[in-house]
């Protein structure tokens, strides 16, 4: 009888402390650790050159950093509101984790710095080059070839964007130019001549 | 050992091992998914995976060749044997199928009709191995025990997940449940699979103590390995997802000190109410579709999962604790049984 009561009472101690464990104190424990909050950069944009003409090719450099913690996953894009399509456009070598993507007008893009929700149409063409995970410190760069398709000022937004956007610091650059995303954007041009 | 040749042990020991690093690669698998590391035919847990798939096609063999042999009717394979057989023909043949799926539909999710093979394989050639091992002996080492429970339980919980996690979207097809489904699926299931094989293996090993801590010991220990070291953030959950080891000694102790009915069931209950601990991390993934509505991220797992864990323990306690009561029923059923056929084969 004694040992029964010693068992039942032991088994008991054990199940409170697991509940009190896992319920209460492990979740108020982990719920205040502050979620990762890495720090997208772009550390180079180079043009091959500032003015063109129409039919020449543009070849674009582009280096992206994440000054901060890990992130899940780090996007630059480099978009092109003169064009409709991507069939001028040619990721020439890259060294991120994954292949870029072309984005054509029409596809789903996410907005306001949201990986699923509250998305929109692509515009205008783009690429995405990004990393599953971008690790802190890591540096990635692209080359990208473009050909315009029409004469006089040809446009290049460029942004970067660490998910889970947890801080400001998460997107680069931190203000400027909106795009249809909602996301700021840091442009650039060259001037497209006739031949 | 009796009744059995010692190829024909060998290959079930086998089949079980093999079945159980296949698995334990793939768990290992999927979490690299999540997180999206690059990976080659050569990565690590594929590494895992096909060595476990070669170690049960090895043991297959001896199976084969020790049941023709050893059988009472000579020639004639015996039945585990032939569930064996069967499970590893499957998780052979789930490979090429995959493959051409692959070709086919580009990326798949976690259910594809070769996936589904391929664990249905598992479980089934597990079984068959369990089944063979415990016909093999009176008692059944606790080790064995262990080793040949864990991959059923695990091949398990992979099937479970292919109907309960939102992993199944893909450009083709679309084979996500509906998330208040998936949430049932889990909250039913998961609750009466750990219940039986917990409970199992203490039955298999006549309610000694030790067995059923070890087995859910080994549950734990794969579950740190395969799904939460290789995630960074997931790290200094280590002592919050270990500590699931409380109810499971406990229940180990209930049963090894009280042989009743009640015991038994409250034993069942105590493992199974805590499964939302022990499937964590993807179980996340499951329940925030209905509790949470956020995105997932790999780094936000623990931030999602513990602000949800109270309201979801307070919705899923009933129904857990009545999966966890039909678990042990069920194995307190095949002992009874089983008990009753030795009787017989004694008279005969």
């Amino acid at each position: 009888m004694v040992k029964t009561i010693i068992i039942t009472s032991a088994i008991a101690v054990a199940l409170i402390v697991y509940f009190s464990l896992s319920l209460y104190i492990f979740p108020q424990f982990y719920r205040s650790i502050e979620a990762r909050r890495p720090q997208a950069n772009v550390t180079d944009v180079i043009l091959s050159a500032r003015d063109i003409t129409l039919g020449q090719t543009l070849t674009i450099s582009i280096t992206g950093t994440n000054n901060g913690e890990d992130a899940d996953m780090q996007i630059v894009s480099v978009g092109f509101p003169n064009l409709t399509a991507t069939d001028n456009i040619k990721v020439l070598k890259h060294n991120f984790d994954q292949t870029p993507i072309l984005i054509s007008p029409g596809e789903l893009l996410s907005s306001e710095y949201t990986n699923t929700d509250s998305s929109i149409v692509a515009q205008y063409s783009s690429v995405e080059a990004f990393s599953r995970p971008w690790e802190t410190g890591k540096t990635y760069s692209t080359n990208i070839e473009v050909i315009p398709k029409i004469e006089g000022r040809f446009v290049i937004f460029v942004k970067s964007v660490a998910l889970p956007h947890t801080s400001e610091q998460a997107h680069y650059p931190l203000d400027g130019i909106l795009d249809p995303q909602k996301e700021f954007v840091e442009p650039y041009s060259v001037q497209v001549t006739k031949p | 050992m009796y009744g059995l040749g010692r190829k024909l042990f060998a290959g079930y020991v086998l089949v079980s091992l093999g079945m159980l690093l296949a698995i334990a690669g793939g768990s290992w698998d999927i979490t690299n998914h999540l997180l999206n590391k690059p990976e080659t035919f050569f990565a690590p847990p594929h590494a895992v995976l096909y060595s476990g798939a070669a170690t049960a096609v090895v043991g297959t063999v001896l199976v084969f060749s020790g049941s023709k042999a050893g059988s009472v009717r000579a020639g004639k394979v015996v039945w585990p044997a032939k569930l064996v057989i069967v499970g590893v023909i499957m998780l052979i043949s789930a490979a090429p199928v995959d493959f051409a799926w692959h070709s086919a539909f580009g990326l798949d999710g976690l259910l594809s009709p070769p996936h589904f093979v391929l664990v249905s394989g598992m479980i089934i050639g597990s079984t068959g191995a369990l089944i063979g091992l415990t016909q093999s002996t009176k008692r059944l080492p606790s080790v064995l025990i262990v080793i040949a429970i864990l991959p059923i339980w695990l091949a398990s919980s992979g099937m479970i997940d292919m109907f309960s996690l939102p992993f199944s979207e893909t450009n083709y097809f679309n084979f996500n449940p509906h998330p208040t489904l998936g949430v049932i699926v889990a909250t039913l299931a998961f609750p009466f699979l750990i219940s039986a094989c917990l409970i199992g293996s203490s039955a298999l090993a006549g309610k000694r103590f030790g067995v059923l801590s070890m087995a859910g010991a080994a549950f734990i220990a794969i579950g740190v390995l395969t799904s939460i070291i290789p995630n960074s953030a997931l790290i200094a959950t280590i002592p919050f997802y270990i500590s699931s080891i409380i109810p499971i000694v406990t229940a180990d102790v209930l049963l090894a000190f009280s042989r009743s009915r009640f015991s038994l069931y409250a034993a069942g209950i105590i493992v199974s109410i805590a499964f939302f601990m022990m499937y964590y991390p993807l179980i996340t993934y499951t329940y925030n579709e209905v509790f949470g509505r956020k995105v997932v991220w790999p780094s936000l797992i623990p931030q999602i999962y513990f602000e949800m864990i109270q309201d979801v323990f307070l919705v899923v306690a009933i129904p857990t604790a009545a999966m966890g009561t039909l678990g042990a029923l069920l194995i307190d059923r095949l002992t009874r049984n089983k008990k009753y056929s030795d009787k017989l084969q004694q008279v005969a």
